[in-house]
């Protein structure tokens, strides 16, 4: 168990490394001189000259890369040309828009995704099996700036119960903050909510299938102890991996949506740092990006480890 | 019908939501303590049979009968609850994939116990203990370790023995073992086989066994019943079965069996043809396009010889017994 925890944390660091590296390599190549876009097209030859210097563009790509890695490992992630800013500041200021975003709306995923598959499997060709695969189908095929816009004029504008854009902070009161966030959460629920409802339908029919709820029929469990403790316990480790992946994704930053409700969240710092040609920062944003992703598959699996004990004891899964 | 008889079959029906009838006519008694193995080719619907007496059947299939009655209770008119009061507490299963009727997340005690503990107001500390003594019993020596164990970490035998001692769990009075060998090396088949002897004498469970293999019926059975494509075709003692069979299906079953003294070289015998999987709802005897014995009395309904120890349905035997 500790062996294979280590073995996993190793193998995330390694991740992080190649990435970090494959970054810095692939933003060198992108044409475009950084100093003469922070210093403007007017600006002369010599201060355009100075300031590469000043910045260490003119040493090898080697030692601008170590420069850089060694920094963010000090703490020091660099400052944004556009922003002038630390990178790492300006990350923390977006961190709790992304965030609680992110988190929201698995939170609305997984427990409707629960609810709508655990139920459509029980019954299923039922007519509520049936709305499940319609939101299934509608929730993968639906383009989110269409709904996010529907939303907007509909929840928003029309009944007034949101704000229609916009981020209210924590500060300001929980209920005020949720109302800011409920919308854009709610967008990515539904698109998340196709995949996984298929995800918990599936492995809850697969289950129910399985020879083991024969046993516990034949020892005469209640049908809901036996769905519980047999069914569920055996369907849970499929749609656990999957919205994990999920919410790693989500804690990235989402483009669009953040940039059709107004939210200053991580995917909009992006677009900025692209439109910009703010390399630092993306260097910073994608290096911040991976962390998370690496690390939320590291809980996963961890959560996973605890439920399965094929994984934990080291063995291959026993389950079909 | 008699009094002492723990299992009581008459005139079972198994038919498919789509109509098709899987079993037909199938009458059965066994009485306390004895062993009645069910023998057959693979789809003669042993194994249906075996779940519509426990009411295990799959949700599209249907089970009537003129009666049903297992241990002097009648299963069709139970509700659900008292059917599942009636599995858990008074009969047994053993089944015949001992991969996946473990549940493979839950540990062994878990799921030795959390029947028992459903029926029988005790502590979960009594109900380890019993659990860990049917370990022992079914001839598993580091119970400790196996209760302690997830099904993935047990070997295929050990697994069959969790899976019997969870059938006595209950101290049943009927065990049903779906062919409980097959998954199983010749070795540890023959332990099995034993354990189910001993079962059978020492704690006087009666138990219905399916199995492909006859040598074992012989061996360990007080009766037989044969069944093809969904019928009873001969009933009576095993010994009285296997020294005169009398229908031509047991008979071509029996001369099928590889015995050890013969030639190597020779080819093994089979019964030409296939079972057939539909058209099994008719009166007609279904085994008479593979019958080697098959005479003019064989066309229209078959009939059958009711002796007192013996039931043989092919109207042949009926003519040439004069009945």
């Amino acid at each position: 168990m500790l062996k294979l925890l280590v073995r996993r944390l190793l193998s995330a660091l390694a991740v992080l490394f190649v990435v970090s590296f494959i970054t810095f390599v692939v933003l060198l190549c992108i044409p475009g001189d950084a100093a003469q876009l922070v210093l403007g097209v007017d600006a002369t030859p010599e201060k355009v000259a100075a300031l590469r210097e000043a910045m260490g563009l003119n040493e090898p790509w080697y030692i601008q890369y170590l420069d850089w890695i060694g920094g963010v490992l000090r703490g020091d992630w660099g400052t944004s040309y556009v922003y002038g800013e630390n990178v790492w500041t300006l990350l923390c200021q977006r961190l709790p828009v992304t965030f609680s975003v992110a988190l929201l709306s698995m939170l609305i995923a997984v427990v409707l995704s629960a609810v709508l598959g655990i139920l459509a499997a029980l019954k299923k060709d039922s007519p509520l099996d049936i709305l499940a695969r319609t939101v299934m189908q509608l929730g993968g095929a639906l383009p989110s700036f269409w709904l996010a816009m529907l939303f907007m004029l509909f929840f928003a504008s029309y009944l007034g119960w949101f704000p229609i854009t916009g981020y209210t902070p924590m500060s300001e009161g929980f209920g005020a903050c949720l109302r800011s966030i409920a919308l854009p959460s709610f967008v990515l629920a539904i698109g998340e909510l196709g995949i996984l409802i298929r995800i918990v339908r599936s492995s809850m029919l697969t289950a129910l299938d399985q020879d083991f709820m024969l046993s516990a029929r034949v020892k005469g469990l209640p049908p809901r102890a036996a769905i519980v403790r047999y069914a569920l316990r055996s369907a849970v480790i499929a749609p656990i991996t999957i919205s994990g992946m999920q919410l790693a994704k989500l804690l990235g930053g989402t483009v669009i949506v953040e940039t059709i409700f107004a939210l200053p969240g991580i995917g909009r710092l992006m677009l900025t740092a692209v439109e910009q040609r703010d390399i630092t920062l993306l260097q910073g944003i994608v290096l911040f990006i991976t962390s998370m992703v690496v690390l939320v598959s590291l809980v996963t699996d961890l959560i996973v480890m605890a439920v399965n004990p094929a994984i934990r004891t080291g063995e291959e899964a026993v389950s079909r | 019908m008699k009094q002492d008889a723990v299992l009581n079959i008459e005139g079972l029906t198994v038919r498919a939501a789509s109509g098709d009838v899987l079993v037909r006519d199938v009458s059965l008694t066994l009485g306390a303590q004895e062993c009645l193995g069910i023998a057959g080719e693979s789809g003669s619907g042993k194994t249906v049979t075996a779940k519509s007496v426990l009411q295990l059947l799959p949700p599209d299939l249907r089970a009537s009968a003129r009666s049903l009655s297992v241990l002097g209770k009648d299963i069709l008119s139970m509700t659900e609850p008292e059917r599942r009061r009636f599995l858990g507490c008074e009969v047994g299963f053993v089944p015949q994939n001992t991969v996946a009727y473990l549940h493979p997340l839950i540990k062994v005690k878990r799921q030795l116990t959390d029947g028992y503990l459903c029926y029988h107001d005790t502590t979960k500390r009594e109900a380890l203990e019993r659990a860990h003594g049917l370990l022992e019993q079914v001839g598993i020596r580091d119970a400790s370790r196996v209760m302690e164990s997830y099904p993935g970490e047990l070997s295929g035998g050990m697994r069959q023995r969790v899976n019997i001692a969870m059938a006595l769990m209950s101290d049943p009075k009927l065990i049903i073992a779906d062919e409980p060998t097959t998954a199983l090396d010749c070795v540890v088949q023959q332990q099995v086989v034993e354990l189910f002897h001993s079962i059978n004498t020492q704690r006087h469970v009666a138990i219905v066994m399916i199995s492909h293999d006859l040598n074992l019926i012989r061996r360990y059975c007080h009766k037989v019943a044969v069944m093809y494509a969904g019928q009873v075709v001969e009933t009576g003692d095993s010994q009285a079965v296997f020294t005169s069979p009398k229908h031509p299906y047991t008979k071509a079953l029996l001369s099928v069996v590889p015995r050890v003294d013969q030639d190597p070289a020779a080819r093994l015998s089979e019964i030409p043809g296939y079972v057939p999987e539909t058209g099994r709802d008719t009166d007609e005897c279904l085994f008479r396009p593979r019958c080697a014995e098959c005479t003019q009395a064989c066309s229209g309904a078959v009939r059958c010889l009711r002796g007192a120890d013996r039931f043989v349905r092919c109207s042949k035997v009926c003519e040439e017994a004069g009945a």
